[in-house]
């Protein structure tokens, strides 16, 4: 919803709910209204984290999966920009090509987990070919659909005012399509989140995503809680922290509402 | 999310040349002319087959994709029908959204496979909680396409009403379900991809009936065969599934064409 608007204008209803559901929370586990073993208060979860913190180890895991997601998303911002301008400028190609690309988009990319366990073994290798996969797709085709879908008109202004072909390219083809490629990178990096947590979940024991196995599995509820805290407000973040920057850098490519 | 995608069904429509397939077909058969070797890491095409036509023969494969499409469908289904209801309560109240706005906001940018240990801890290991897991990760999209909405249903279609003397039920078939349809269409776009994968993921984390548990133990075995045969076979129900629903969604944008709701 209104992440742009959020910052200039708190919204304090919003926050009393979050607060409300939080005391609420605490108080049935505090009574014992809700008896499950495994389901901590608010306050432990909050001491748990504190624990896992001064450990160090939280802060490990944070940037083992920030730096996975900054890798995974280069390469597939690398790869899927150089692949989707060629498609996009090239017909041809983009004939002889693009029913392959269609099989293979839907792929989910969870399934290619037990791929990259096979040819590297729980390794950084495996979080990468889980986490990029899936995320040169939305780059790739927002940046062909960019592409192609410059009015044709704006070519022949070019050529009108002959300008060389590169620099129509330079000049008005890529600033053209330029709001449309931002949209895929966006949705990309929210999608290289979700597939590194997947993949340290499944595929590489480190990071966030291991941590909330590691600690359920060691029965600390508290601490898997405080992780799973963790991812969602890195979340958060990572959504207002890239909408904020491309609506302070580019603003014709943000949406008016949120989503 | 997903609104530049209108131009990739623009593109679709010069798409449909079968020429398009050429680099995957080549690519095949090189693998399969260079590899004819027993590699353990890249086993050529016809050992896919063969993988495959193992698990059918034992009848686990034929098991396992009906629990693991029924799943996706149920779970889907369940994620539906509580978005869209709770999409429409604070949809239609200015309040209810604001107040809910940052909680909802918090788990929607929870990537969903966080919850999965959470949900494995709650409920256990069984149908129920694969479930859970997918239909409320699924669920997000379309609560928020729905919500927003009912939000942007300009004024002056409900001033109009009113002044009709619609009643509550023609308000809703006439102006809501119009306005509403198209978005709800859209959150289960992105829905759908998202309930495959968390349907494989829990398979594959707990090892429960489905299709990901038979790649989670073809890849423990070493059945590298098997990997890739599961692999492709996971790729056409993610192809059908979206085609399928394709259809259905322009069958069912005829009947309510979209309008623009962000007048």
């Amino acid at each position: 919803m209104a992440s742009g608007r959020a910052v200039s204008r708190i919204n304090w209803p919003g926050l009393a709910v979050l607060a409300l559901v939080l005391l609420a929370w605490e108080a049935v586990v505090r009574a014992g209204v809700i008896d499950f073993e495994f389901f901590p208060a608010p306050s432990a979860i909050l001491a748990g984290g504190i624990e896992l913190a001064k450990d160090g180890i939280l802060l490990q895991d944070l940037l083992h999966t920030l730096l996975s997601i900054a890798i995974g998303w280069s390469i597939a911002m690398l790869i899927g920009i150089s692949v989707g301008l060629l498609l996009g400028f090239s017909p041809l190609v983009r004939r002889y090509s693009l029913a392959s690309i269609e099989v293979l988009r839907p792929m989910p990319g969870i399934a290619f987990a037990p791929l990259g366990l096979l040819l590297f073994g729980f390794s950084l290798q495996t979080e990468l070919v889980v986490t990029v996969l899936p995320t040169v797709w939305p780059v790739m085709i927002n940046t062909m659909g960019g592409i192609a879908n410059v009015q044709p008109r704006l070519a022949d202004v070019g050529r009108t005012f002959r300008l060389s072909r590169h620099e129509i390219i330079r000049h008005l083809l890529l600033p053209a399509a330029l709001p449309s490629i931002i949209v895929g990178a966006r949705i990309s990096l929210g999608l290289a989140l979700v597939m590194a947590i997947v993949a340290e979940i499944v595929g590489n024991p480190e990071g966030l995503g291991y941590g909330i196995v590691r600690e359920q599995q060691a029965l600390h509820p508290e601490a898997m809680f405080a992780y799973i805290a963790v991812v969602g407000v890195l979340g958060v973040i990572l959504n207002a922290g890239v909408l904020g920057l491309t609506s302070l850098l580019w603003p014709a490519t943000v949406p008016r509402r949120g989503m | 999310m997903g609104i530049r995608f209108a131009s990739i069904r623009q593109l679709m429509s010069e798409f449909p040349s079968p020429r398009g397939l050429l680099p995957a077909i080549v690519l095949l058969v090189l693998w399969q002319i260079f590899q004819s070797g027993n590699s353990p890491y890249f086993p050529p095409p016809s050992t896919w087959w063969t993988g495959l036509i193992q698990l059918a023969a034992g009848g686990r494969l034929l098991t396992a994709s009906v629990a693991t499409i029924q799943t996706i469908v149920v779970g889907l289904v369940l994620a539906i029908v509580s978005g869209v209801l709770i999409g429409v309560l604070i949809g239609m109240s200015q309040q209810a959204s604001r107040a809910l706005g940052p909680l909802l906001e918090f788990c929607r940018a929870m990537p969903p496979p966080a919850i999965v240990p959470l949900a494995i801890l709650f409920l256990g290991y069984d149908a129920r909680m694969k479930l859970t897991i997918v239909a409320l990760s699924a669920m997000w999209p379309i609560l928020l396409n729905t919500s927003s909405a009912i939000q942007h249903i300009h004024p002056i279609l409900l001033d109009v009403s009113t002044s009709l003397r619609l009643s509550v039920f023609e308000r809703v078939r006439l102006i809501v379900i119009p306005s509403v349809v198209p978005a709800i269409l859209l959150g289960i776009r992105i829905a759908l991809p998202l309930t495959i994968v968390l349907t494989l993921l829990v398979e594959i984390l707990t090892s429960i009936e489905g299709i990901g548990a038979l790649m989670i133990a073809a890849q423990r075995n070493f059945q590298s065969g098997q990997v890739y045969g599961l692999l492709v076979l996971v790729g056409m129900f993610g192809f059908l599934l979206n085609n399928a629903f394709s259809i259905v969604q322009a069958v069912i944008l005829r009947r309510w064409p979209p309008r623009n709701v962000q007048a």
